[in-house]
């Protein structure tokens, strides 16, 4: 077992263990620390991969702003409410089966799957050739994707926006 | 990259792109600085000109080759023009509706109403146009993340909340699917662009890859069936087309569902009509999964048109309706015939057109009482002879009557289930089957407008903007069931898309 194998097990577990007790747990603060376990583990797995970029972005959006933004929300709102889980028993054993064929598919896939030789020159400059692909080729997502965030930005306003015209006058 | 690099580009061909953004972009300007109880009628008209504008500049590009920006991550083929037509059609007729949407609470955000469905329609465009996995991806985002806020857009509604919020955790699951899908073409392949990825798959023979890949392909079609609004994604589209403003809920149905067929065409017979199946046996993966998405194909029509017949709510009755529509383009797409993207061209047209007129005057009759049933269509054809009339031409197209556009769109996806080999006899009967059953539920409402007395005698007044569509749509519905020639010269320029693999 090499150390890369021992290190990718660790992390595995603690990305698939945040998202069950992200599930499981039934206040709303304590799913947001079970998620950013996830989200660290999987910046974790991206350095295995030599994926240092992805990982410190990983890091810096998704444990960090995503989380801390979260946490805002839930401190500035009401969040006495705890979950309560919905559903019989029969749907969830229906849920439970389909999850689990799909789990005995994609792991009869991916057992045993040949898929030709390794990459060696993954960690070469990867930061930079990111850059220099987004701001060539990929030109017109990247200004799409502007364009998106701009439309994210409207609706959150206009939706979490407080009328209060009443008020004013 | 050099700007000169960057400027030999024919930026010319995203003329439509560039304009319907720009007049987003001001609308959105305009909008910001212009005092809040100043009416927003005049931003609508400006919307609606802007679509218009990027549908004569289309017309323009007609001529223009098959050319590609970047790499492919932009392309104008035959396919990306015809498609475009529909999908800018409907948005200016949407916009039309919008104009003249007057719910019982009233409508804040006149402005952000009229620019969302511009940004949706610019995603709408871009998957139409995209020869890479990244900007069909982007484009679909913008698209669905647009008509996730359009849907919420009711805020003291609650029904309009609570469709807002099912369709954003269900877009989110199905995108999540289609991404997961996605991520395993990508790894097998290590590129985006459709092209390339249909190169390096027709060279994959090792039976555990193409296993992996027919698992991408469903899970590709699942993720993406949420946008058709067909089995198994179809539950969300009851609740929110009845909880949505029904400009949006048109929209949904109409333009959201066209861009959804759009790139389940473009990936699926980019990417799977030449990779081999099950070793070399097979000499197409499409093929090959062929029976699992005629029974998609199949459920989608029977859930559709059965679940319809309990309903008394006329939105939601649209809503299966529309459901089942899905499922016989599904047919159409199943069969795999030559002239797939023809027929399936063509029937979007015939539904664009009837379901638009369909919607126009639900949103009249409904606007007025906010009531959705049935019974409010009880005597219209005593208190308006002509818009019962028009309703009647919509509901005989949408069932499939002779004379009309929804007609020939079926018969020649009908047609084609039986051209190819093996032909699909058991899909062609469910077809069949299901068409009769619609004819209870849309039979329904003709009944209550010609045959029920009338609650109240006052004429029903169309406003101006509702007055077009329903015109434009009637006219279209019957020209293009009479002589539907018109619409396959149109798409005989296009050579039944033969570059769309160039």
């Amino acid at each position: 077992m090499s150390g890369e194998y021992l290190a990718f097990f660790c992390l595995a577990l603690v990305a698939i263990a945040g998202g069950v007790l992200m599930l499981n747990l039934t206040k709303v603060v304590h799913m947001v620390v079970a998620l950013v376990f996830t989200f660290v583990s999987i910046a974790g797995i991206y350095i295995l991969l030599s994926a240092e970029f992805v990982a410190a972005v990983q890091v810096l959006i998704y444990s960090g702003a995503i989380t801390i933004i979260m946490l805002f929300g839930i401190m500035l709102t009401r969040h006495q409410d705890e979950g309560y889980s919905t559903g019989g028993f029969l749907r969830k054993t229906l849920i439970f089966l389909a999850v689990a064929v799909f789990g005995v598919a994609v792991y009869f896939g991916i057992d045993d799957l040949d898929l030709g030789g390794q990459a060696t020159t993954l960690h070469e400059k990867n930061t930079e050739q990111i850059g220099i692909a987004l701001y060539s080729k990929y030109l017109i997502p990247f200004e799409l994707t502007s364009v998106l965030l701009l439309v994210a930005l409207v609706g959150a306003i206009i939706l979490a926006k407080k009328d209060n015209e009443e008020a004013k006058k | 990259m050099e700007l000169e690099t960057l400027l030999q580009y024919k930026w010319g061909i995203m003329i439509p792109e560039f304009i319907i953004l720009g007049v987003a972009t001001i609308l959105s300007l305009i909008d910001l600085f212009m005092p809040s109880e100043k009416d927003r009628r005049l931003l609508g008209w400006f919307a609606f000109a802007g679509v218009m504008v990027a549908l004569i500049s289309l017309v323009g590009l007609l001529p223009v080759e098959v050319t590609s920006i970047l790499e492919d991550t932009f392309r104008l083929d035959s396919f990306a023009k015809a498609f475009k037509f529909i999908l800018l059609a409907g948005a200016a007729l949407v916009i039309l509706l919008a104009m003249d949407y007057q719910p019982a609470e009233g409508i804040r955000y006149r402005g952000e109403f009229y620019y969302l469905f511009l940004t949706a329609l610019l995603g709408a465009m871009m998957m139409a146009s995209s020869g890479d996995l990244i900007t069909l991806f982007v484009g679909l985002e913008l698209l669905s993340i647009s008509s996730y806020i359009l849907v919420g857009l009711r805020k003291k509604h609650v029904r309009s909340n609570e469709s807002a919020m099912k369709y954003v955790i269900n877009g989110g699951i199905s995108t999540a699917i289609t991404l997961f899908g996605m991520s395993y073409v990508f790894g097998l392949t290590g590129t985006t662009n459709l092209k390339d990825i249909a190169g390096r798959l027709s060279a994959i023979i090792d039976m555990g890859q193409q296993y992996l890949l027919a698992l991408a392909l469903l899970m590709l079609f699942v993720g993406l069936s949420f946008k058709l609004a067909s089995a198994p994604f179809h539950m969300w589209a009851p609740d929110v087309y009845q909880g949505a403003p029904t400009p949006v809920t048109a929209f949904l149905s109409v333009v959201s569902k066209t861009a959804g067929f759009v790139i389940v065409l473009r990936l699926m017979i980019y990417m799977f009509s030449g990779t081999p199946a099950e070793g070399t046996n097979s000499s197409s993966m499409l093929l090959s999964m062929q029976d699992y998405i005629a029974f998609l194909a199949g459920a989608t029509m029977i859930i559709g048109n059965t679940i319809a017949l309990k309903q008394r709510n006329v939105k939601r009755m649209l809503a299966y309706s529309s459901i089942a529509h899905a499922g016989y383009l599904l047919v159409g797409f199943v069969t795999m015939s030559m002239f797939i993207v023809d027929s399936i061209w063509f029937y979007l047209v015939a539904y664009l057109l009837m379901n638009l007129g369909a919607f126009a005057i639900l949103q009249v009759m409904t606007d007025k009482s906010d009531s959705e049933d049935i019974s409010q269509f009880a005597g219209l054809y005593h208190r308006s002879p002509l818009v019962a009339v028009a309703m009647g031409i919509f509901i005989l197209s949408l069932a499939g009557i002779p004379g009309t556009a929804g007609f020939i769109g079926k018969v020649n996806i009908f047609l084609g289930a039986f051209v190819t080999e093996p032909a699909h006899y058991v899909l062609a009967a469910v077809m069949i089957a299901t068409t009769v059953i619609s004819y209870v539920y849309y039979f329904g409402i003709l009944t209550q407008m010609f045959f029920r007395p009338a609650v109240e005698q006052t004429p029903m007044k169309l406003p101006l903007g509702v007055m077009i569509v329903v015109i434009f749509c009637a006219i279209g519905t019957i020209v293009f069931g009479i002589i539907p020639s018109i619409a396959y010269d149109f798409l005989n320029q296009f050579e039944h898309f033969g570059d769309f693999f160039s």
